[in-house]
């Protein structure tokens, strides 16, 4: 393989909880051949996984349809987008944790950014909502 | 992967233990969460939560657990974990909910 070319994988995936856990072994997968340590790993897969879960959540809540996951991969870092066909939403609105008063929802996406290197959240209104994110194998820079 | 709930409540300590087995995410947090209230309606003492086999929890799972939390705070009572993994210690670092839980071990 030619170290210095981008490798992707594309996967279209059920609007469906269960497979969640399928995303995890496929990204846990990826990680791992390319050499991420289990620290790593286990960031980059409560991340998607919280990516996952939004587009499910928040996505069109109709089982037949589907959200996709580009796996876009070169030497130093995994590109991870997921993308619904929901509502969108407003990025901004997200806030941090509050412990005197925490809430049961909203933490996704507050997880996510705690745990990737670079993360990009592209809302259009009526066209859905990705999460970009950013892991590097070597120290985050 | 699943998830597998182990629950008994303890009359000398009067406090409910409960083994998590597996993941727990937006897949099963249902089931998780139905476990709770159920105990709760039982008995509405302080959880302890042996995560020794724990192998993920997400966002989902930790509402699961602030929504059952904030019904036992009204009578004073607490989660406590035990044997927690470590990356879901760091999980429950980064969101500060290390600070609401009682963490042991």
């Amino acid at each position: 393989m030619n170290n210095k070319s981008k490798d992707l994988i594309k996967l279209s995936v059920p609007n469906k909880p269960e497979y969640v856990g399928v995303i995890r072994l496929t990204v846990t997968g990826i990680a791992n051949r390319m050499g991420f340590d289990i620290e790593k790993m286990e960031d980059i897969k409560v991340a998607i996984s919280e990516a996952c879960t939004n587009a499910i959540t928040h996505g069109i809540c109709q089982e037949e349809n589907n959200f996709s996951i580009e796996f876009l991969s070169d030497e130093e870092k995994l590109v991870i987008s997921v993308s619904d066909n929901g509502k969108g939403c407003l990025s901004q609105n997200i806030k941090p944790p509050v412990l005197e008063d925490p809430r049961e929802g909203g933490l996704g996406v507050f997880i996510i950014r705690s745990l990737m290197d670079e993360v990009e959240i592209l809302s259009n209104n009526g066209k859905g909502t990705i999460i970009k994110m950013t892991k590097y194998v070597g120290d985050d820079i | 992967m699943s998830l597998m709930i182990n629950k008994n409540y303890d009359e000398v300590s009067k406090t409910w233990k409960i083994q998590l087995d597996g993941e727990v995410d937006i897949y099963t947090a249902g089931k998780l969460k139905e476990t709770f209230i159920k105990m709760l309606e039982e008995k509405k003492e302080s959880i302890k939560i042996d995560a020794g086999k724990l192998e993920y929890i997400d966002s989902t799972g930790l509402g699961v657990l602030i929504g059952v939390l904030k019904k036992l705070k009204e009578e004073n009572k607490n989660i406590i974990f035990l044997n927690i993994k470590p990356n879901i210690k760091k999980l429950l670092n980064i969101t500060g909910l290390d600070k609401i839980f009682i963490i042991e071990g």
